[in-house]
């Protein structure tokens, strides 16, 4: 799968995962998922928890705690990289 | 006395659960709820509340999972999903509440729960997720704005 594709179905799992009432195509790759940033969607630990389950499910890869970091789920740039390094 | 009573911080009236039917997992199996008509939400006219089923979830899951009580005096339940109810629970009823862990990221944990009556029937199902106290929460390490 290209990066375009799997940047498109993460942001589409995102939205629906979490129930989010935006258009998946309106998030941008380096927007920050958590937190207050401007412009970043302020996500909680409570939708991190749901992102991870809903990414294991959509791309069968197990997401350990430890592994779950800032960096891992801190934009659409960096969950790709993290899937694409879990699925190598 | 089931002594798992001593890891569950509820206390009358707010302890929905009475005893571990099955544990099958660390934090999975099943738990038996028992509605008399003198329990306090029943003596109010109403049958369980739809936040009560969720609680009863919750609790389930707390009492399958075991731990500190004083230390899940720091939890709560942070929200639920998917949360259907076929029916309301009346006094007499027997309740079966069936937990897994569906996944957990530092305190934050998701179970999904169902509840039947005696007869099999279903009663209520959905998804719990609770936050749990810790001595030292590892939230640090979920992303940021947790």
């Amino acid at each position: 799968m290209d990066q375009g594709d799997l940047k498109t179905r993460v942001k589409e799992l995102i939205v629906k995962q979490l129930k989010l009432e935006i258009d998946p195509t309106t998030i941008q790759n380096d927007t920050p998922l958590f937190g207050d940033a401007e412009g970043g969607l302020g996500l909680d630990s409570i939708d991190a928890l749901e992102l991870v389950l809903g990414v294991e499910k959509e791309f069968g890869i197990k997401v350990q705690d430890e592994e779950v970091g800032v960096a891992a789920f801190a934009s659409v740039d960096a969950l790709c990289g993290f899937i694409q390094s879990k699925a190598a | 006395m089931n002594p798992r009573f001593q890891e569950l911080p509820h206390g009358y009236p707010f302890r929905f659960v009475d005893r571990t039917v099955t544990k099958t997992g660390p934090a999975s199996g099943s738990v038996r709820a028992m509605i008399t008509a003198g329990a306090r939400r029943v003596e109010q006219g109403t049958a369980l509340a739809p936040l009560t089923l969720a609680e009863l979830i919750a609790q389930a899951a707390l009492l399958l999972q075991g731990g500190d009580a004083e230390l899940g005096r720091s939890g709560f339940l942070a929200g639920f999903s998917d949360l259907q109810v076929h029916r309301f629970p009346e006094a007499g009823d027997v309740l079966t509440v069936a937990v897994t862990m569906a996944g957990r990221l530092g305190p934050v944990v998701k179970f999904e729960g169902s509840i039947s009556d005696d007869s099999g029937r279903a009663v209520a199902s959905g998804g719990i997720t609770v936050r749990q106290g810790t001595a030292q929460a590892p939230v640090a390490q979920a992303p940021a704005g947790s």
